[in-house]
């Protein structure tokens, strides 16, 4: 399936677009085309009808001219006259009948008497005989009276197709005194004249000798009415029925160099005493369907122009949707980079608008969270800016153990008497920063600033195995960075600062207290206490130390080995029962 | 029939001695009684003598039309045919029996045939095709028309076989029947036919001035 990955965005969708319209439009076309096909089909196969039909029509004309033409000549005075001769002069009734072939277009016309003799014969290389298919038709037709006055039959020696009608010479109506018959060629020009009027290819089939089918007569070349004929004896042998043949080309009709289908209907007509002839309609296909080919060659031009429309619309579409979502990407990689006030400018109203909008919504909650966290930063420890952001600002809080540190400066208020505000704050940030710095570098939070005192915890709010050991470690190094600031101090001409710092560990309660417009991390309990108390007893000079930790702290150390302690005794604790061991604490 | 009404009958009938009268009654398939008709006895045993009339008859030309449709007559007989009408006519006939014609004659003038051959023979006019006439030239002097009621009789017929037959211009064959009329027969013989009458075809007369037509 890896082919058929689209690495744009564009390509698939002009390929799913075109392949779509390409399946309609291949649908549709060959729809449209067997439709076409079929209906030209049918219409060609209504039109055989039809030209059978016309046909008949044409066959019952004639028979009614015929009769027409009887009765003129029945009423004729001058047959008449050479009639009542007994015996009838032979010579002057054929010249009478010939002068009637002449005069009513019959091309043969004979007489019979009522018993079916032959008396007068206008074509006697044609019509010799007596008992033949004119006395047949006589007999049919005074038995069962008109209109069973004709049939197909052979004449002559070669066999010819006609069509004969017997007709009865009246003295007078309706008393019938003799018979004429009449007898008209179905041929070529017959067939041709069938096709000016229908467009129908006709041909004449006789399957008498079933091998050796003979076409009577035919409007098509003798090459093609010898394929029909031999199709028709073959549909006589195996009963299947012609409906499609493929024939040579007609002159006229180069549609197709393979020559073109014709739709094809046979009909059968009933000969006098003969087997029944095949006449074949033929129309062909190509001429019925060139209008259908007009159409579909028109419906490839405008499938090609929908293709062309469709593939510039997809490009179009897939511009409209990938374009906007490369921006998109492009300003994730803004926002990846930190820059949250650059903002997505898509003036659309669609969904790829709304996401945009969602982008730039959520830069500004990005900035926006930023600065609360800076803020944060700023007002409490990182970590505790890290436990509200992560757990949320709730109030409660838990039990925990603790190791509390509390620094003091020394010798503060004199200092503040003796400097102007400004420089006063100034030592004091400074002050605060560098012991800030020397806790924050231990692990240690800085819980408050009050006034110039320092509030700092170990083990929370993050849990700390080694609280006790790092908070004594962050006291030592704030006597050190003290040392350090008092050098500069000494450099600067100022005098120096002196520091008490107490620890102490105990378990205390830890979490955000407050209201809840305002809430501080912190902890609360007596063990805050004692370290205050612990950090109040390095102003005695007795203890000689800065640094003053209780005995819990000293049992909570992991690698007690680094801290040298020094009893100095117990003290109480205001509300407390048991009193508290310290210890000054130096460097190991 | 029981024997004593037969002999009621028979006793009914003797009154009239040697000869019978030979009733015919005609009608068609539904009934209907045919007229013009013509049914004549062929004498089986011994045939009869005819004895044609002195007197031609006459079928005259008038109105357009000829005077008589059907004129059964015995063989010898001879018929004029006077044209008295306003127009000329050219009667002819082409039937074996008797072809002839009369070349155009004018009112006042006559045709005159005599018919010497049995047989029926149709009479028409060469100007006028709606004229149409029969003669029935018999060999026997038993013979009669039916009248508008579809009945003939032919009178004081001797005993004897015969066999009696049928004509109507309608009819594709004369219809036949053989009968026997003893001598003990005293009343009316009545032969009923019913006919399988062919459609009336005729052409119809156009009226003066209109254009004609076959229908």
């Amino acid at each position: 399936m890896a082919w058929f990955r689209f690495r744009r965005f564009s390509i698939r969708l002009l390929a799913l677009l075109l392949g779509l319209l390409c399946v309609t439009l291949a649908t549709t076309y060959s729809l449209v085309s067997s439709a076409n096909d079929a209906s030209a089909r049918e219409h060609a196969r209504a039109s055989l009808e039809l030209g059978a039909r016309l046909f008949e029509t044409a066959i019952r004309q004639r028979i009614d001219l015929s009769s027409v033409t009887s009765s003129l000549m029945s009423a004729d005075d001058a047959i008449k006259q050479v009639l009542l001769e007994t015996p009838i002069d032979t010579k002057t009734l054929n010249s009478t009948l010939a002068s009637y072939t002449q005069r009513v277009g019959a091309p043969a016309i004979t007489l019979f008497d009522l018993e079916r003799n032959l008396l007068g014969n206008t074509r006697p290389d044609l019509i010799d005989e007596t008992e033949g298919p004119f006395a047949y038709l006589i007999r049919r037709a005074s038995e069962r009276e008109m209109p069973e006055n004709n049939g197909f039959s052979y004449l002559g020696k070669s066999r010819d197709l006609h069509a004969l009608v017997v007709a009865p010479l009246y003295a007078p109506y309706p008393n019938i005194a003799y018979w004429f018959g009449l007898a008209f060629p179905i041929d070529r020009a017959f067939a041709e004249k069938l096709k000016e009027t229908s467009r129908i290819e006709v041909t004449f089939v006789s399957t008498e000798d079933i091998a050796h089918p003979r076409v009577l007569a035919t409007t098509l070349p003798d090459a093609s009415a010898k394929i029909v004929a031999d199709a028709v004896a073959l549909g006589r042998r195996t009963r299947a029925q012609l409906t499609d043949l493929v024939l040579p080309d007609v002159p006229a009709k180069a549609l197709a160099t393979e020559g073109d289908h014709y739709v094809t209907l046979v009909k059968t007509h009933d000969m006098v005493a003969e087997d029944p002839i095949s006449i074949v309609l033929q129309i062909p296909l190509g001429p019925e369907l060139a209008a259908a080919r007009d159409l579909e060659s028109f419906l490839i031009v405008v499938s090609a122009a929908a293709l062309a429309a469709a593939a510039i619309l997809a490009l179009l579409i897939a511009r409209g949707v990938s374009q906007p979502v490369q921006q998109l990407a492009a300003h994730t990689h803004v926002i990846a980079r930190g820059d949250y006030k650059t903002r997505l400018a898509l003036d659309r109203a669609d969904e790829l608008g709304q996401l945009a909008d969602a982008m730039n919504a959520m830069s500004v909650g990005l900035a926006e969270r930023d600065r609360v966290r800076d803020l944060l930063d700023k007002n409490v420890s990182p970590e505790v800016a890290a436990q509200l952001i992560r757990d949320g600002a709730a109030l409660g809080g838990q039990e925990r153990e603790v190791t509390i540190l509390f620094a003091d400066l020394r010798g503060f208020t004199t200092l503040s008497e003796k400097l102007p505000p400004t420089d006063l704050l100034a030592l004091l940030n400074r002050y605060l920063d560098r012991m800030s710095t020397a806790i924050e570098a231990h692990g240690g939070v800085i819980d408050k600033f009050i006034g110039d005192g320092i509030m700092a915890l170990f083990g929370a709010p993050v849990a700390q195995g080694d609280a006790a050991d790092r908070a004594l470690a962050a006291a030592l190094a704030m006597e050190r960075a003290l040392a350090d600031l008092n050098r500069e101090l000494a450099a600067e001409g100022r005098p120096p600062l002196g520091i008490g710092v107490g620890v102490n560990t105990a378990r205390v309660v830890a979490g955000n207290i407050g209201s809840h417009r305002r809430l501080n991390y912190s902890v609360i309990g007596d063990g805050v206490n004692v370290a205050a108390r612990i950090e109040s007893e390095t102003r005695k000079p007795e203890h000689r130390t800065n640094l003053i930790t209780s005995a819990a702290t000293l049992a909570a150390l992991r690698d007690p080995e680094k801290i040298f302690p020094r009893l100095l005794g117990k003290v109480y604790v205001k509300g407390r029962a048991e009193s508290v061991e310290i210890f000054a604490v130096a460097a190991g | 029939m029981r024997p004593l009404a037969f002999v009621c009958i028979c006793a009914a009938i003797s009154l009239r001695a040697s000869a019978t009268d030979v009733a015919f009654r005609l009608v068609d398939a539904v009934g209907a009684p045919v007229a013009d008709a013509v049914v004549s006895l062929v004498a089986l045993d011994a045939p009869a003598k005819i004895s044609p009339p002195a007197e031609p008859l006459e079928i005259a030309q008038n109105g357009q039309e000829f005077s008589t449709f059907v004129t059964p007559l015995v063989v010898g007989t001879t018929v004029n045919f006077p044209n008295e009408d306003k127009v000329s006519h050219q009667v002819y006939s082409l039937s074996p029996a008797k072809k002839f014609v009369f070349p155009l004659y004018k009112p006042g003038t006559r045709g005159t045939v005599t018919f010497d051959q049995p047989g029926v023979v149709a009479l028409g006019c060469n100007i006028h095709d709606w004229m149409r006439a029969y003669i029935v030239v018999l060999g026997t002097p038993l013979f009669g028309k039916s009248a508008r009621d579809g009945t003939a009789t032919i009178t004081a017929v001797a005993p004897g076989f015969y066999r009696a037959e049928v004509w109507h211009p309608r009819l594709g064959k004369n219809e036949t029947r053989e009968i026997s009329l003893a001598a003990s027969d005293i009343t009316a013989r009545t032969e009923s036919f019913t006919l399988a009458l062919k459609p009336d075809r005729r052409i119809h007369r156009s009226p003066e001035g209109s254009g004609g037509g076959y229908k």
